[in-house]
């Protein structure tokens, strides 16, 4: 039962350590020991403890010292300073200092049983604690939804969600990629009349323009080959709920008028089909693409645009709303550490300087990429600047020094922007794929970062 | 019997227990707490020779003895001796460098462990307990560290023998069975300890 405690004893006399750690052992608990201050910090550097058993007099590093870091580091372990008979005064300024207690050497055997069962009930206590005001502030102004953010950008968009929530009209949420507009289009959903029918999303960019076809509209049986059993669309299946049309700018011309008409005449035709199937659906459609240039470019039909933006939100993009870049990464620590389980306990401050600085082109999914690399190959309990070394390396920081360096990095950034999806980098680029392959090839890149 | 009424060892087999007095300790309290350890852990037990008490163990500072020291002796001399485990009875005053005072000491889950009757013949306000409270006592110690040696930890159950004892007033608070949890490690272990070591 008190196997879960870990406890460090940090203490230079090799037979005090041995005998504390041996009485300690038998108790159940996870005991280690370090034979200096040194080691001690180095030993809650690399893992958390419940107790600290610390020496006041070590010769490398005064206890009184190591206690003034833990205090500041670590401040959920519990320290008990160890002190020789003759040295209350050192007692008396480590417990101003905040140890927990302290205990005189050799010590009576009650004294030391009552004391540990005395930190540890209060140890839980305090970890109880801690959770549930965890547990408080991710619920708290912040968190809206599944949406994190502070900022006055995000506090007008989370009121704007909720407007628009309340009305069955149409809405195109606008952003960059990363920035979360699923998420968004899921909270206009979950806030809405139609919450309790289905949120069915697509991802328009993902499919050819037959099989998104099938996919909206279902089809028949022998409607073309391999059609071998009837299949309902995404329109009819998502009966009494919201569809989430995720870069509709990707829908070819031909599908435009399609979806135009089931959103004006509320039926569809499956795909070989000739019978009339009612719809009954709120679209949410979202776009990285700047649609009005996509219009004057004959690439997008007007008609259709209005039809989807009734109502418009935008997603402010990351480095727009750079003060909820702390909150994220603590919001994404807590997670990964959770999933991973690594004692990985927080953010020092230069790394939330750095994160802060970064300009985040993939936003907010680049942000919890960013955390989870960091979380999974953190060494300490602490995330230090170096844990996101990799993003001072990140392509574009670099400045080029030719005109074929900036075409390749040109290249890569906008493969990055557009997750590797070459017709839309090659439309982007104004390139045809052909010469976009073969630029790829020549500077040797990678699809997406 | 280990808990109420049950035997830890298995039948058929066998291992023994070797129990050293050292010092002046009395015969009585020797075959007592042999007798305990026989009848409550179901194990044989030997009575060694007497020996004497190792002058390198005693702590002048303190007018005590090592009992960590004590042990590693034990450890030493014992070496070659055919016995499971090794609990030597002593009546001389233990303590170890954390402790003002100890009334036994053992290795955890090893082989070797020390138990002295020096503070258990008296009450805490100083009147002497009597002979059947002493002897009492100091078969509940020997036990308590005897299973130690046997990988137990120290239990929550204030009745149990494997709790702690910090004074005597605890210890006569605990009665002389292991509670059902550690009633049933302590069988678990002792049969995949005579399942190695052989009957």
């Amino acid at each position: 039962m008190t196997g879960r405690f870990k406890i460090l004893v940090a203490d230079d006399e090799l037979i005090v350590r041995e005998s504390l750690v041996a009485w300690l052992k038998k108790g159940g608990y996870q005991v280690d020991a370090a034979s200096g201050g040194g080691e001690a910090l180095e030993s809650l550097e690399k893992s958390a403890y419940d107790l600290l058993f610390l020496d006041i007099k070590m010769p490398d590093m005064n206890g009184i010292d190591v206690l003034r870091v833990v205090k500041q580091r670590y401040p959920g372990t519990m320290v008990v300073m160890i002190t020789a008979y003759g040295s209350v005064e050192s007692a008396v300024e480590a417990m101003k200092l905040g140890a927990n207690d302290y205990l005189m050497k050799p010590f009576e055997p009650e004294q030391l049983a009552l004391l540990v069962e005395k930190l540890l009930q209060h140890k839980k206590l305090i970890d109880e604690n801690i959770l549930l005001r965890e547990q408080m502030a991710t619920a708290a102004v912040e968190r809206y939804q599944d949406m994190i953010g502070a900022s006055p950008a995000m506090q007008t968009l989370f009121e704007m969600v909720e407007k628009v929530a309340a009305v069955d009209s149409p809405v195109l949420i606008k952003g960059e990629t990363g920035t979360g507009k699923e998420l968004v289009a899921k909270a206009i959903h979950a806030r809405s009349a139609r919450r309790y029918g289905p949120f069915i999303a697509i991802n328009c960019g993902a499919f050819t323009e037959s099989l998104l076809e099938s996919e909206l509209f279902g089809h028949e049986v022998g409607s073309f080959t391999g059609a071998v059993k009837a299949k309902k669309g995404r329109l009819e299946l998502v009966r009494g709920g919201t569809l989430f049309l995720d870069e509709v700018g990707e829908i070819p011309m031909k599908m435009q008028v399609d979806l135009l008409r089931v959103l004006e005449e509320r039926r569809i035709h499956r795909v070989g089909g000739t019978r009339d199937i009612p719809v009954d659906f709120r679209l949410i459609s979202a776009t990285h693409r700047d649609l009005t240039k996509a219009m004057e470019a004959g690439h997008f039909r007007r008609d259709f645009y209005f039809r989807l933006n009734v109502l418009e939100l935008e997603v402010p993009p990351l480095r727009a709303r750079r003060e909820d870049i702390p909150i994220l990464a603590d919001f994404f620590l807590r997670r990964f550490r959770k999933e991973t389980n690594k004692p990985v306990e927080s953010l020092d401050k230069k790394a939330v300087e750095l994160l802060c600085a970064y300009d985040w082109p993939g936003n907010v999914r680049e942000l919890e990429n960013a955390v989870e690399r960091a979380v999974v190959l953190a060494k300490g309990r602490i995330l230090t600047e170096d844990d996101f070394a990799f993003l001072k390396r990140t392509v574009g920081t670099v400045e080029p020094q030719s005109l074929e360096d900036m075409e390749r990095l040109h290249i890569q950034r906008i493969l990055n922007l557009c997750r590797g999806n070459i017709s839309q980098a090659a439309r982007i680029l104004k390139i045809n794929r052909t010469t976009l392959h073969s630029k790829i090839k020549r500077y040797g890149l990678t699809g997406s970062a | 019997m280990v808990g109420d009424g049950e035997a830890l060892a298995p039948e058929g087999l066998q291992a023994t227990i070797g129990v050293v007095p050292m010092g002046d300790v009395g015969e009585v309290a020797v075959r007592i707490v042999a007798a305990h350890l026989q009848t409550v852990l179901g194990l044989a037990v030997d009575i060694l020779e007497r020996r004497p008490v190792s002058d390198r163990c005693y702590v002048p500072d303190r007018r005590q003895y090592d009992a960590a020291k004590l042990i590693a002796a034990l450890k030493e001399c014992s070496a070659s001796w055919p016995y499971l485990k090794i609990v030597a009875v002593l009546s001389v005053d233990l303590g170890v460098p954390i402790l003002r005072f100890v009334f036994g000491e053992a290795e955890m889950g090893g082989r070797c462990a020390v138990v002295s009757g020096y503070r258990l013949r008296r009450n805490e306000d100083g009147t002497d307990a009597g002979l059947e409270v002493y002897y009492e006592r100091l078969a509940k110690v020997a036990l308590h560290e005897t299973a130690h040696t046997l990988s137990l930890f120290h239990c929550d159950d204030p009745r149990c023998l494997m709790h702690f004892a910090a004074s005597t007033k605890h210890l006569d608070r605990i009665r002389l069975f292991f509670c059902a949890r550690c009633a049933f490690l302590l069988k678990k272990t002792v049969q995949t300890l005579l399942e190695s070591h052989g009957p």
